[in-house]
């Protein structure tokens, strides 16, 4: 699944970033590495979301949620 | 350094405070928001202490030191120059995990580093605590708790960085971790940060070429890195013919990695992490909210503008009155001097009409910067570009392009810089280009004389038009643009979201002093020239000094002009006047006005009536004020903002564009709503 379905209150493990290079290294730079664990806080529209990654809250707009491929947390079977 | 000169660069991430730090050592009133991209240059001072003359520089703020953004290269540049003798690293301590990925990127540079833990009175209100024994041993480098805010350590902080010149190698760590750690310290125990076996297999192979080709070099572990992560500049500057080892970038691998020690840092030395600031869970809970965010944002902005009328109007009084008296006594001082009729026309009808007008209108421009200094240092600035994101994508722009957009309601020439902030050159263009339709404070002198002195009661309604328009007009514009757009450009939000905080005093003053000393500067420079200039082409003409205006030299520029303007509804050779002088500066228009029609303290009652009397004898209506409001909402800013869009845009041609589209707007839009307006109105 995509950060752009991602529900309010539930929390994800970041898999794969399908983004143009220069901004998936700011991203990780921001800690939005393979394996890093992000809470939805809030979300609108097909994917407009506030996060919360490692302590921060981040505002990612759809053109990025719809790129980053994740895993619900706690599901080992994926 | 030299001598006993030693420079610190002030290095952090966005919002962690590195500004109020430097502004609290050095008194600067560099300006300080709670929204991240604030300092977009780096900014220096200088002071003494400790027996040396210190050089602070404030770099903007960066979550890493690679060069992919603007603010990126500045710090990166600065730091890496060797002009820095000493880094100080301003961390966030409420929000350590992330702002220690900035620190282990300087701990590689091979250069002193002290890490400054700002915001630890935070920490200590929400019930975290933070074992400062553990992290100096785990990074090797001294840890200062300070509170900028509170000036809170901040001589033991300078002492640090004083005792830490020439510190190149690491203090004393003590790698103690887990036996599940992925960071045994197997070798290299000498560095805080250690990679996996295979990145470290591969640096080791790395040197010795880089050592062997580029022998002058220092720290050849950080070159060594940054030819692991393919850096641009490294790569081009210092490269190695290592094929099998240089197989792939391992940049991914190499963020992983001190993310991954980062976790193991803040597991041993961050305790009660759970507490979380509910204030700012429950304030998003409504500001964000998808049913009332914009709702909110638009309440908000007429709240600031009603406490801008309401209470500025109130203290305005006093102003009025003081004008007054000194324009009495001007005139009873120069008629018991004996002097002309010129000199007092030029004193009296001049200087305190034109100049004293816009001064009283300083309590008004006072409250809204009051109003905009609380909304930017309470966190809420940051939270728009996420309540606009919907709409401003479907323009081709992030959310985050709003933030300029709203500063412009302040002023334009700040909210033309802050368009830095935005990654998208192209983005930065189409902002540079609609932000001047966002109303700033020196049209707000209009509005407010027009629509006091033609709109009675409705007078803040027609005045909060004027901000809905500007909104309206600068969303039409992007919209279009996008629309013929071929390039279309991808937008990417991504914007840190500040915890709410209460707006700190000493923050707010310093902003609202330093927009009032503006205003003030403004008032006696360019409107004080701007007054004098239009009072000379107003009282001399082709037989010279003469106090019948409509035979003066301006009178005849304005009666060329006439014609132009007679489709929107401003046919009048006063106003036409009036307008070409506004392009220096808005509220010059007021004070022309002021001048034209012989009004001293246009603003008071008695004034405007006056005033009303004079343009209405003229067959200027309250349509007619409507349509001038719009036009001066929407045509050239003013010099300054001009000269700002071709600072920023580095382009001559881009600024005269700019400058020759706003006006074509200004005119299609008055055209439009006059010609419609007039069927009903008039």
């Amino acid at each position: 699944m995509f950060l752009k379905d991602g529900q309010i209150g539930r929390a994800y493990v970041v898999e794969v970033l399908h983004l143009p290079f220069e901004l998936e290294r700011r991203l990780e730079a921001l800690g939005m590495t393979h394996g890093a664990t992000v809470s939805v806080l809030n979300r609108k529209g097909k994917g407009i979301l506030i996060i919360k990654l490692r302590g921060s809250r981040f505002a990612l707009g759809y053109n990025i949620t719809r790129n980053i491929e994740v895993k619900e947390a706690g599901d080992e079977r994926e | 350094m030299k001598g006993n000169e030693i420079t610190l660069g002030f290095i952090g991430n966005p919002n962690c405070g590195k500004t109020t730090l430097f502004n609290a050592y050095t008194g600067a009133n560099l300006k300080v928001a709670n929204w991240p991209g604030v300092t977009v240059e780096k900014v220096e001072g200088a002071i003494q202490a400790h027996g040396y003359h210190i050089h602070l520089v404030d770099l903007p703020g960066t979550y890493s030191l690679t060069s992919y953004t603007m603010e990126e290269t500045v710090a990166r540049q600065f730091i890496l120059s060797g002009d820095v003798d000493v880094i100080i690293n301003v961390a966030d301590a409420s929000s350590l995990e992330r702002s220690l990925y900035l620190t282990l990127q300087l701990l590689e540079l091979g250069k002193p580093v002290v890490l400054a833990l700002n915001m630890m009175d935070i920490v200590m209100k929400r019930g975290m605590e933070l074992d400062l024994h553990r992290l100096p041993e785990m990074l090797g480098i001294p840890v200062i708790p300070v509170s900028a805010r509170q000036r809170r350590g901040l001589d033991v902080l300078l002492h640090a960085a004083v005792h830490h010149v020439g510190h190149t190698k690491p203090d004393r760590i003590v790698h103690d971790h887990k036996w599940t750690s992925k960071h045994q310290h197997d070798h290299h125990a000498e560095y805080a940060m250690v990679y996996s076996d295979a990145i470290e297999d591969k640096i080791d192979q790395i040197i010795p070429a880089l050592q062997a080709k580029y022998p002058g070099l220092t720290n050849y572990r950080w070159y060594a890195l940054k030819l692991l992560e393919r850096d641009r500049e490294i790569t081009e500057n210092y490269p190695v013919d290592l094929p099998d080892v240089l197989d792939r970038s391992y940049e991914s691998d190499i963020i992983n990695q001190k993310y991954d020690f980062i976790g193991e840092v803040i597991g041993e030395v961050l305790l009660h992490k759970e507490k979380q600031d509910m204030l700012t869970e429950r304030a998003d809970r409504v500001l964000t909210s998808n049913v009332w965010g914009i709702p909110v944002f638009l309440a908000i902005m007429a709240v600031i503008f009603f406490l801008t009328f309401t209470v500025g109007d109130w203290i305005k009084g006093g102003f009025e009155e003081a004008i007054d008296w000194i324009s009495g006594g001007a005139a009873a001082g120069l008629a018991a001097l004996h002097a002309g009729d010129m000199m007092t026309s030029l004193v009296v009808d001049g200087i305190i009409g034109g100049v004293g007008t816009i001064v009283t209108f300083l309590p008004n421009i006072l409250i809204l910067f009051l109003c905009l200094a609380l909304l930017e240092d309470s966190g809420y600035m940051a939270r728009v570009a996420y309540v606009m994101e919907g709409i401003m994508s479907r323009l081709g722009l992030s959310g985050k392009a709003f933030i300029p957009m709203l500063l412009g309601f302040g002023c334009t020439v700040p909210a033309i810089m802050a368009s830095r902030a935005l990654e998208n050159v192209r983005d930065r263009y189409k902002v540079m280009l609609v932000t001047p339709f966002m109303s700033c404070n020196a049209r707000l002198t209009i509005y407010i004389l027009f629509s006091e002195m033609f709109f009675g009661d409705e007078a803040m309604i027609a005045a909060y038009s004027m901000y809905l328009i500007g909104i309206v007009v600068a969303i039409a514009v992007s919209w279009i643009i996008h629309e013929l757009d071929r390039k279309k450009s991808v937008n990417y939000l991504m914007i840190e979201l500040p915890e709410y905080k209460l707006p700190d005093a000493r923050t707010v003053s310093i902003y609202v002093w330093e927009k009032v000393k503006d205003y003030l500067d403004k008032a006696g420079t360019t409107i004080f020239v701007a007054t004098l200039l239009i009072w000379g082409l107003l009282n001399f003409g082709s037989a010279g000094y003469s106090p019948d205006m409509s035979e003066s030299f301006g009178a005849d520029i304005g009666k060329f002009l006439t014609p132009v303007f007679a489709p929107i509804g401003l046919g009048f050779w006063q106003i036409a006047v009036a307008l070409i002088a506004g392009i220096s500066a808005k509220e010059v228009v007021v004070s022309s006005c002021a001048v034209l029609f012989g009004v001293v303290n246009a603003s008071s009652p008695e004034g405007m009536a006056a005033f009303a009397a004079s343009l209405e004898a003229i067959g200027f209506g309250p349509f007619n004020a409507f349509c001038l409001m719009l036009f001066c909402l929407l045509y050239i800013p003013c010099a300054a903002a001009l000269a700002t869009i071709r600072k920023e845009s580095g382009s001559w041609a881009w600024m005269g564009f700019t400058a020759c589209f706003q006006l074509a707007v200004a005119w299609a839009v008055t055209f439009c709503v006059y010609q419609i307006g007039r069927l009903f109105f008039l």
